[in-house]
């Protein structure tokens, strides 16, 4: 019997290689984009003058090192997300760059050039403050870094921990920051806020206290945004309040010398806080005696810092970002000012003498799509000259990394807001001006039958000419060598190809940019920043008119809602330009709790939008009074449902004529024991080919295809090992009755669901067994169907047989969804995203819970696989192949034109756009068809025919002869 | 003999060793319990371990690699030689993988007592329980690249002659043809020989005649009822005689 089931896998193993991806259709029709995320913290690697590596932290608890020259990445390194990863410092030295992971929890080395780990050090407890590099005697040798009660100073080679002190008092005064000048001694800055700063002075060698004293500070409340250590060891704070600068010599221990900013002829509105911006090039040296003072929103001030004066170098207003660099001995000041409203210049002033460095100007044009200028990262590098020039890095709000050069060339830009997709929709091309002509006239009425024949006639020599162009174009490009053919994507050469394989890919990423992808090369065809939007925004795309209703334009809607007020608004856009729509979308006052969007379309074929707010009042967008009109004769049939997880409430409401809704059902589920994670419909553009199954004795079983059925996952509140467990509710939307309901004891999540055609698949974490599980629900009517024609939820009165089969899953999964094709009849595979960063393409076949534990004639008949509890992870089936996609939050499919083919999204950190086919290639001439042999075959045959027919003429000529 | 008197003897020996995981197994039940009541920074360890691709410098790899502790949960790196170490992990246990794109290696589960004890076993999803020691700290081997990639079937001489149903047109077809040249069949002699031949061949008459079974068969193909044809050539003959 093992044989026999051995023999059948194997069999059922060498069926299913066939679906993997071929070596050479690699980067065919796929490909990747890599993101790191917004920066935090970037340095340029200056170790040596021709490295090209700019050395990034983000956001993302990202690590990488990006190639300057192609603004691709040369390594990555993706640490766990959440506040456990979250990168507190970098500090650059030389090849070493060190890192504060965690809230001071872990400290890192990682080497420059490989990316590899040179050392990773556990520190002890307790909230990071601060972290510098140490310098003694002309050479950087540790790294200190504070905590909120202790400092230790560690080895820069190998991170041992020279010594450890904890700091005196510090239950009153917050330690803030830490600084040294390469002298033997370390200065940590304390603070009680309003009342004194406090300075303690410890030995390099083993962290004695040298000195201690406290400086009376009343007005002083945050160190580190308001001070800085300039010069030999000046503590410069500037005060808001009094508007003056506040100076003190660490080294003399004195009072605080104030220097009103009137005095050096300053002039500061008290509403602006001023900033102070410094730079210390060297860790081994004090810092520099010239620095940045921000007293306005615009205005920053060179000041020097000469014998206890302050002297005025340079002021610069209107002035946005400043930024300090240094190469070898000289250290330049870049600032970057408006020029009109699309462009701004950066310059380069010394830093000494605040005197402008000739030909240093530099233009950054703004998109007008994009954000204003956040940040600025200047690479300065000496020329041959003895002269600095300089490359500079802009980043904006929205994220973008723009690396620039002299005099404005624009090397590469990043658009890392994609590292954080929310949403994404994929939408049709437009046809071309000629198909349409086409298609236009299929859809006018007819004028005559000369007319028309005429029309015929034109649109047919259209087509010709068309053709004997692309054979042109074919020709032309054939003869220039491969890599001077540019197949350049810009809004005017998009149109759908024959199969509607490329598509327009609509991305709202959480920062509020939205992005228009072309599906086939990847290329960026437009970008719109949307700079309202709440931090904490959820948001949902819909599609309301496609690009099938020539001439009226595609329009899309995305849904903005603040989370925490409920509070929407709506953008209205065209997907394929990205412009802004001339539809005003209403002002929405009241908090939104629900969307949908129907099948009704007003005259204009654009679905209608309803919206239900905390009234329960309805509004439909666009409501004009043909959709009114039209809802009112559909209201009857409109129900929808609304979640309130807090409550573990679910309810149900149906539409009334006057656009009021009324109360149906509700279902409430104790939130004191389980909570509700997701509600999970089908979805809208699903196809299913099939009623139901044949049988292995040729029966059928049809499949209960409920429309409306939604699955309801909940977790229970109590996480204990041996009492927590995940639970399935499977409703119907419409009447709120209960199908089915199942119960994993000792389950927890996260879970992940895919609910399609009859069946529900989900994912969970079995607490008893350590391992992920998967487990599968198919629905079916039995062997009869109560109504073929139609599915009605209210009259359907048998309830739908529940199989159900758990299997054992190798890896943890971090996203899941299903395949999609155009009519259903493709085999479905689930899509499953792993946290090895390969998406496996699992056979819904093995996901079946007919599969039999004994194997019959009948099972054999039908094709299931004999149950086996661990599902396989084969590579062969990974679809991305080595292409691994980091952090994957959501996998989209989309159904292109070609029954065969899905198209698949992969996005997280990075992008990756791919398509598969789950039954194979059925319905087009493989990739792989060998035109050479087939025609090869045919002329030999041809000939071969001919020859003979010869032969045999001059046989029977001779035979008549004889 | 000797032989003999040692099998219960280790018999005995293996069975100690299972009452020694069960202690184990019945310890470890309770860590994870006990790290979820008493969460403080102290209890906190860390898995170490080195990884190895034969034949690889580990400066070519350890880029793209990471270690991944039960999914994404705990997160580690690897050092310029290959070794590694995941801090911060409370008692518990753990699958431990190294992930890297190109090699494959294969995942080990990892378990931590609440007194820090460490111990590395096969990976066994089905029975969960089960004991098989792996060293620790962890010694990862490489087993082999990933194989992503599907050999296209290729098109080859060789796969188009030895295809059975080539071989059945192609041999008969060839004896039609090089027969009758290879012999001469107006020769009497010659042919005296071949009849006796075909008697030594087909001893009784009972019996189906093969050419006659293949007639049957492929009466559709040309080249086949040409073999029909030509063994009804000979079939008379061998009536004749």
């Amino acid at each position: 019997m093992a044989k026999i089931i051995l023999l059948f896998l194997k069999l059922l193993g060498v069926l299913y290689t066939a679906q993997a991806v071929f070596e050479d259709q690699v980067g065919k029709f796929d490909w990747k984009q890599q993101y790191v995320g917004s920066v935090r913290f970037a340095h340029f690697d200056n170790q040596i003058q021709s490295s090209k590596k700019v050395l990034v932290a983000t956001e993302k608890n990202v690590f990488a090192a990006i190639n300057t020259r192609t603004g691709e990445l040369f390594w990555r390194h993706v640490d766990k997300a959440g506040p456990e990863g979250n990168i507190d410092a970098l500090l650059l030295q030389g090849q070493d760059a060190v890192m504060v992971v965690g809230d001071g929890r872990i400290l890192r080395s990682w080497e420059v050039n490989v990316g590899g780990l040179n050392w990773e050090m556990v520190l002890d407890s307790g909230s990071f403050q601060s972290a510098s590099l140490v310098g003694h005697q002309e050479h950087v040798k540790y790294v200190a870094v504070l905590k909120k009660a202790a400092i230790s100073l560690h080895y820069l080679s190998n991170g041992h921990q020279k010594w450890i002190e904890n700091l005196p008092e510090s239950d009153s005064v917050d330690y803030q920051s830490v600084y040294s000048e390469g002298k033997g001694e370390v200065f940590v800055l304390g603070l009680v806020p309003h009342s004194h700063i406090t300075v303690v002075v410890y030995s390099i060698d083993d962290g004695e206290i040298l000195k201690q004293f406290t400086v009376e500070a009343p007005w002083m409340s945050d160190l580190q945004s308001s001070c800085s250590v300039i010069g030999k060891g000046m503590l410069t704070c500037v005060d808001a309040s009094s508007l003056s600068l506040n100076m003190l010599d660490l080294h003399a221990h004195s009072e605080m010398n104030q220097i009103p900013l009137q005095s050096i002829g300053l002039e500061a509105s008290s509403s602006f806080r001023p900033v102070l911006v410094s730079s210390q090039p060297n860790a081994a040296r004090p810092p520099l005696s010239e620095f940045f003072l921000q007293i306005g929103p615009d205005q920053h001030v060179l000041l020097q810092l000469n014998n206890g004066q302050i002297l005025t170098l340079r002021d610069f207003k209107p002035a946005m970002l400043v930024s300090f660099a240094t190469t070898g001995e000289k250290t330049v000041a870049a600032v970057m000012s408006p020029k009109n409203k699309t462009a701004s210049s950066i310059n380069l002033f010394s830093a000494e003498t605040g005197r402008r460095l000739l030909d240093t100007t530099l233009i950054f044009t703004m998109d007008p799509n994009g954000g204003n200028p956040e940040r600025l990262y200047v690479q300065a590098f000496l020329k041959k000259d003895d002269s600095v020039g300089y490359r500079v890095i802009v980043q904006t709000e929205d994220h973008q990394l723009t690396y620039i050069q002299q005099p404005g060339r624009v090397l590469w830009t990043r658009e890392e807001a994609l590292s954080d997709v929310v949403t994404m929709e994929m939408v049709d091309l437009p046809l071309t001006a000629t198909q349409a002509e086409l298609e236009g006239e299929f859809g006018k009425k007819a004028d005559g039958l000369m007319s028309m024949v005429l029309k015929r006639l034109s649109s047919q020599l259209i087509l010709l000419q068309a053709w004997v162009s692309h054979l042109w174009k074919l020709f032309y490009d054939a003869r220039q060598p491969r890599s001077q053919v540019k197949n350049e994507v810009t809004i005017e050469n998009l149109s759908r190809d024959e199969f509607n394989l490329q598509k327009m890919m609509v991305m709202v990423t959480a920062s509020g940019k939205l992005f228009g992808i072309d599906s086939k090369t990847g290329t960026i065809v437009w970008k719109h920043y949307l700079d309202n939007v709440p931090s904490n925004a959820a948001f949902k795309l819909m599609v309301q008119r496609t690009t099938a209703h020539f001439p009226h334009p595609p329009q899309c809607t995305l849904l903005i809602k603040d989370k925490d007020t409920g509070l929407a608004m709506l953008h209205v856009f065209n997907p394929i330009y990205g412009k802004k729509s001339h539809v005003t979308p209403p002002l929405l006052p009241q908090p939104i709790l629900q969307s949908m969007l129907l099948p009704l379309m007003d005259q204009d074929y654009a679905k209608v939008l309803l919206l239900v707010d905390n009234q329960y009042k309805v509004s439909a967008f666009p409501s004009t009074k043909n959709v009114l009109q039209q809802l009112q004769d559909v209201a009857s049939s409109v129900f929808f449902f609304l979640i309130d997880a807090d409550q573990g409430r679910l309810s149900g409401y149906r539409l009334r004529t006057d656009l009021s809704t009324e109360l149906i059902w509700e279902v409430v589920i104790p939130a004191e024991v389980q909570k509700i994670v997701t509600v999970n419909g089908k979805k809208a553009n699903e196809h299913v080919h099939s009623q139901g199954r044949v049988m292995g004795d040729r029966s059928v079983l049809y499949k209960y295809l409920n429309p409306n059925l939604l699955a309801l996952v909940t977790e229970s509140t109590d996480q204990h090992q041996e009492r927590s467990f995940v639970g399935i509710i499977l409703i119907d939307g419409v009447t709120g009755r209960i199908i089915h309901e199942a119960v994993q004891r000792k389950a927890r999540g996260p879970v992940h669901i895919v609910h399609s055609e009859n069946w529900v698949v989900y994912e969970y974490w079995s607490t008893k067994s350590r391992r992920v599980e998967f487990s599968v629900i198919e629905l079916y009517e039995g062997m009869e169907l109560y109504n073929s024609t139609v599915f009605s939820s209210l009259d359907r009165p048998h309830a739908p047989q529940v199989l159900q089969q758990s299997y054992i899953f190798p890896s943890a999964i971090s996203a899941m969804d299903a395949t999609l094709t155009e009519k259903g009849i493709t085999s479905r595979h689930l899509l499953i995203g792993l946290p090895s960063g390969g998406i496996l393409s699992l056979p819904k076949m093995f996901l079946d819970p007919r599969r039999p534990e004994i194997v019959s004639e009948q099972s054999r008949e039908e094709n299931l696989i004999p149950y086996a509890p661990e599902l396989p992870i084969r590579t062969e089936w990974f679809i991305n192949y080595n292409q691994s996609v980091s952090r994957v939050r959501g996998i989209y499919t989309a159904p292109s034109g070609l029954e065969s083919t899905c198209l698949v999204v992969a996005y997280g950190l990075d992008i990756y756009q791919t398509r598969v086919y789950p039954s194979k290639q059925f319905d087009v001439l493989k990739d792989d068809y060998d035109y050479m042999l087939i025609s090869s075959v045919l002329l030999a045959l041809f000939f071969a025919t001919m020859i003979s027919k010869r032969l045999a003429e001059v046989k029977l000529l001779n035979r008549a002869w004889r | 003999m000797l032989f003999r008197e040692r099998i219960p003897l280790l018999w005995l020996l293996v069975q100690a060793t299972l009452v020694v995981t069960w202690c184990f197994n019945a310890e470890m039940e309770t860590g994870p319990s006990a790290g979820v009541f008493a969460q403080s920074n102290s209890d906190r360890f860390k898995i170490e371990g080195r990884a190895i691709v034969p034949g690889f410098k580990p400066q070519d790899w350890v880029f793209s690699a990471r270690v991944l502790v039960e999914g994404e949960e705990y997160v580690g790196f690897l050092r310029t030689d290959g070794s590694f170490a995941v801090n911060d992990i409370p008692p518990g246990s753990y699958v431990v993988e190294i992930i890297s794109p190109t090699f494959r290696f294969d995942p080990v589960r990892v378990d931590i007592t609440s007194k820090g004890k460490m111990r590395a076993r096969l990976v066994n999803y089905i029975k969960t329980s089960e004991v098989i020691r792996q060293p620790y700290p962890l010694q990862v081997r490489a087993s082999g690249p990933h194989s992503y990639f599907v050999k296209r079937e290729t098109w080859g001489w060789t796969d188009f002659l030895m295809n059975p149903m080539v071989m059945m047109m192609v041999l008969p077809l060839l004896i039609i043809v090089l027969l009758p040249k290879v012999v001469n069949t107006n020769d009497p002699e010659m042919r005296k020989e071949m009849e006796q031949s075909m008697n030594m061949l087909n001893p009784n008459p009972e019996l189906p005649d093969v050419s006659e079974l293949m007639t049957k068969l492929f009466s559709g193909s040309k080249g086949s009822s040409k073999t029909g044809a030509s063994s009804k050539g000979t079939r008379p003959a061998v009536k004749r005689r």
